[in-house]
């Protein structure tokens, strides 16, 4: 599990915080806080059916499953379990 | 008679629907619901505050708001002082901002938390803003040489009443800056009168009424998003205001829930839904939806029919065009001859009038293509402190729109591409529309923009840059493809696979953005 946050984590500081974490929580809201915008919640969701070989489903795109690092920890939990 | 019996204001639409129905669900955003008698109270607060602060008619107010309960007060409250709304997008960087804020040098700027952070950043001392006026402050401003007054404190009491003005309907209400594909944005200007009479126009085509909800996903900031707030005041209806389009299945599944009459989206927008939604799936359950429209650039022929087809049948499809300088809408196609003129941009509006003319000026027949050039109450009287874009765009004629376009025997435009991006590639004219219409009628991609770049021998080579539909496609799959509907010269030489298109915050493709990707 914390290895699979440091993975999410250090994607969204790098693509797009510019790799300056500022104390970025894992609770903070993506669209929210203004960090990522509409296009890179798909960038987003992209880099995690690439990496953890899942395949988001269209209901599945809301806020609960993707807006925070820990939503997305949650989702994937929940999505690799049933796998 | 006095402006205030003349309905001809803009915030005149808001007393107006105040005073029939004060009790109508005005706005819903999440769990917040606004009445008209509410959210005119909190417009006239904030109207009173800012003619107390020694805004006269004419200054501007800044709004960097997104689409939320404060976006609506402070538009409506601002005007109703006289003061010039000129709403940002909020996520500005600080670059972009000072350049904006020394151009239009505000008296007042009202943020929300979004954008605080930005703001805190810039020296503002050299802004000469007199308040700023902050949606729940979060930070430390005791260095700063603004004190920043807190904006739920000016709503939750004071007079509700507005300022007594006598305004003229020419009067200044609204600077909107658009997303140029090249160089600064370019500030329009909109008069009262102009917002009035567009609006005016598009709640009697659109047969809005009390009754009408529409979800909004577009921002206010935006002329699109801008309109629909402003019909749906005019009418009496509802607003549901929803930030969060990045989750489409949120969106839709708010539509089912608080039975949404109206959606409104671009080119984009429609993709993504189709794409990237449940829509499908829910279907049955959108039995209120009454329409749905489209403006805001050209949306390929194969999305519209697709739409039309997943769309709940009793829903009409609504295809528009317009320009931030028509203060938004200039023609719609009749939904009901959406098929027989599907590439059609439609006919004018009510009091709008569109002509194709020559390079002299001259009027063309049907079927000949010239530029389109519109004229009515609605257009811009020119740019912000910018006579030179100003005459190149209003002429006697009226607003050149830079569309190149055709009329058809039924009165019906057609847009065949802009004055600007026709390409020639080796000896032939090129419309790239047409190419990104042909690949998206592959069903191989969900958008995509085709691009020229220079090249020693053809002079310009095609490229494209394309979200695929499902990873596997390749690009030989989309020319085998394309290759039944397109010669072989307006074949892309190269395709470029992206996860999503790069946009501006309206929404449209930035082709500066994709040009960059194929260095």
């Amino acid at each position: 599990m914390n290895e699979m946050r440091e993975q999410i984590r250090s994607y969204i500081v790098d693509n797009f915080l510019f790799g300056d974490d500022n104390g970025l929580d894992d609770s903070a809201s993506f669209l929210e806080s203004g960090m990522i915008d509409s296009t890179g919640i798909l960038e987003v969701i992209g880099f995690l059916e690439e990496n953890f070989s899942i395949k988001v489903k269209d209901d599945e795109l809301i806020p609960e499953n993707l807006d925070s690092i820990g939503n997305i920890l949650g989702f994937l939990d929940r999505k690799l379990a049933t796998a | 008679m006095s402006a205030q019996t003349s309905n001809n204001l803009i915030h005149h639409l808001l007393e107006e629907s105040e005073r029939l129905r004060p009790d109508n669900c005005a706005m819903v955003h999440g769990d917040t619901r606004v009445s008209y008698s509410e959210l005119n109270r909190d417009a006239n607060r904030i109207a009173r505050f800012l003619h107390d602060r020694g805004v006269t008619p004419g200054d501007r107010v800044v709004l960097l708001l997104e689409n939320c309960r404060e976006y609506l007060a402070s538009y409506y409250g601002c005007l109703k002082a006289g003061g010039v709304a000129v709403p940002l997008n909020p996520e500005l960087k600080p670059d972009g901002l000072a350049w904006l804020l020394s151009s239009v040098e505000p008296r007042v700027v009202i943020s929300s938390p979004k954008c605080e952070r930005t703001l805190h950043a810039l020296s503002l001392s050299r802004f000469s803003i007199g308040t700023l006026l902050l949606v729940r402050p979060g930070l430390n401003w005791r260095e700063s040489p603004v004190s920043p007054l807190s904006f739920d404190e000016i709503t939750f009491s004071g007079v509700n009443l507005p300022p007594p003005l006598a305004l003229d309907e020419m009067s200044l209400a609204s600077i909107i800056f658009t997303s140029g594909s090249t160089g600064r944005p370019k500030g329009v200007m909109l008069s009262h009168r102009n917002i009035v009479a567009n609006t005016r126009s598009i709640v009697s085509y659109l047969e809005l009424t009390s009754t009408d909800i529409q979800m909004v996903v577009l921002p206010f900031f935006y002329v699109m998003g801008k309109s629909l707030l402003n019909t749906h005041i005019a009418a009496g209806g509802t607003v549901i205001i929803n930030n969060s389009f990045a989750y489409p299945a949120t969106v839709v599944k708010q539509m089912v829930d608080e039975k949404v009459t109206g959606f409104s989206g671009v080119p984009s927008t429609y993709a993504y839904l189709l794409h990237r939604s449940p829509l499908r799936s829910v279907r049955d359950k959108l039995v209120s939806l009454r329409y749905c429209s489209q403006a805001g650039g050209h949306m390929s022929r194969h999305t519209k029919e697709e739409l039309l087809k997943v769309l709940p049948e009793h829903t009409k499809l609504y295809v528009m065009y317009g320009a931030t300088e028509a203060a938004a809408r200039l023609t719609y196609v009749e939904p009901d001859r959406i098929h027989e003129k599907i590439e059609s941009i439609g006919i004018p509006i009510p009091d709008v009038t569109m002509k194709v003319l020559d390079e002299n000026g001259i009027e063309l027949p049907s079927g000949q293509t010239g530029e389109l050039v519109a004229s009515g109450p609605n257009i811009m009287p020119g740019y912000w402190n910018d006579p030179d874009s100003t005459s190149k765009a209003l002429s006697r004629n009226g607003y050149h729109t830079g569309d190149l376009g055709y009329q058809d025997k039924d009165g019906y435009f057609f847009v065949v591409g802009r004055k600007d991006s026709q390409l020639k590639v080796a000896g032939h004219r090129v419309n790239p529309q047409e190419i990104e219409d042909a690949l998206i009628a592959t069903e191989l991609v969900i958008e995509c923009a085709v691009l020229g770049l220079d090249d020693p021998l053809a002079g310009q080579r095609l490229v494209a840059v394309a979200v695929p539909t499902v990873e596997a496609v390749t690009e030989r799959d989309i020319l085998q493809r394309s290759s039944h509907s397109l010669p072989r010269h307006k074949l892309p030489t190269e395709i470029l696979f992206i996860k999503t298109l790069p946009k501006n915050s309206s929404g449209k493709i930035d082709r500066g953005a994709c040009r960059e990707l194929f260095r």
